[in-house]
């Protein structure tokens, strides 16, 4: 028996809704991540160390655009669910990329990796928006069962429409 | 912090099959584990709630956050291809878990080597291996360089047709 149905065959190709992050990439929010990331290249936080490099300010390093998408100023505290649910597990917010969801009767999700391509990177001020799309999603037989691939697609641009990156996320179900 | 030192990259004198750099961070304690979920509002409790890892989750300890990895897994590449390099591609699947108290390596092992329209592509396997040499982030990347008294690479990048 297969998993994917007609109905998830027919989400290949499906977008979601353009997103778009709360608040323009901030200098502090950059500090903070790459202080986090222990990475201490200069062109994140020197002007002039960026400019050298042939930047137009200070960049942010190429993955961090995927962690704009946080929680907007005003919107629900998601941590009310514990009071419903003291076991909550924490999970959910900035990864919620608006697409119809695969419904799977399996278990167990995991995040089994990223492809990524890089064309520019995100510029303190720059205000990102994101768009996802299923790109594949494919069933293989393992030693312990059958698991499933889905792939999804997620293209990020500047205010500008300039495209930054492509990432693909793979997502196993089994 | 110290600084990683790294050598001018010079993509005439890379060699196939060779190991071509390495980033070492840890170890990874709970507190560097806490200020990234903090840093990127990730509040996964499997990454900063021992109980709830271990209990709840069945985990064998608290988990480094993939992300974190990836991140990691960038800034090895981007060292390696020096301030004039760019990263073209990455990817890299999550094999293993890594857990607090590791101390990791992200390297970098030359696999192809190309010249297209002037510039130097350099395509390395890559991965993470922690203290005890376990892998747990396999994965690829590719790099563009300028060749020797060549041009530079153009920025924002354009990939080159197939």
């Amino acid at each position: 028996m297969s998993y994917i149905t007609p109905e998830i065959q027919a989400l290949v190709g499906v977008t979601g809704p353009v997103q778009t992050a709360p608040l323009p990439l901030g200098a502090d929010t950059l500090r903070r991540f790459m202080q986090a990331v222990m990475d201490p290249n200069p062109v994140h936080y020197d002007e002039a160390a960026a400019k050298a490099a042939g930047f137009a300010g200070v960049v942010a390093p190429p993955l961090q655009p995927q962690h704009l998408f946080q929680r907007a100023p005003g919107s629900p505290d998601p941590f009310e669910k514990f009071k419903e649910n003291a076991d909550w597990d924490g999970m959910g917010g900035g990864g919620n990329t608006g697409l119809p969801k695969v419904e799977l009767p399996l278990k167990r999700l995991l995040n089994g990796g990223y492809s990524c391509e890089f064309y520019q990177l995100a510029q303190v001020g720059d205000l990102i928006s994101r768009q996802s799309r299923y790109k594949s999603i494919t069933e293989r037989e393992s030693s312990s069962g059958p698991m499933v691939f889905i792939n999804i697609e997620t293209t990020y641009t500047n205010q500008n429409g300039a495209t930054l990156m492509r990432v693909v996320q793979t997502t196993i179900a089994r | 912090m110290t600084q990683d030192i790294v050598k001018p990259l010079v993509f005439e004198d890379l060699v196939v099959g060779q190991e071509v750099h390495t980033l070492v961070r840890g170890p990874i304690t709970t507190s560097h584990l806490m200020r990234w979920s903090a840093a990127i509002e990730n509040w996964h409790r499997i990454h900063y709630d021992h109980p709830f890892a271990t209990g709840h989750d069945k985990l064998p300890g608290l988990l480094v956050n993939g992300t974190w990895k990836q991140h990691f897994l960038v800034q090895m590449m981007r060292e390696f291809l020096g301030p004039t390099g760019w990263l073209w591609k990455i990817d890299f699947s999550f094999r293993k878990m890594d857990v607090a108290g590791s101390t990791l390596t992200a390297w970098a092992k030359v696999t192809d080597l190309q010249v297209r329209d002037g510039l130097g592509y350099v395509t390395c396997e890559i991965g993470i291996r922690n203290q005890d040499g376990q892998e747990s982030t396999p994965g690829s990347a590719t790099g563009v360089v300028a060749l020797k008294g060549g041009k530079p690479v153009p920025y924002p990048f354009v990939p080159p047709h197939d």
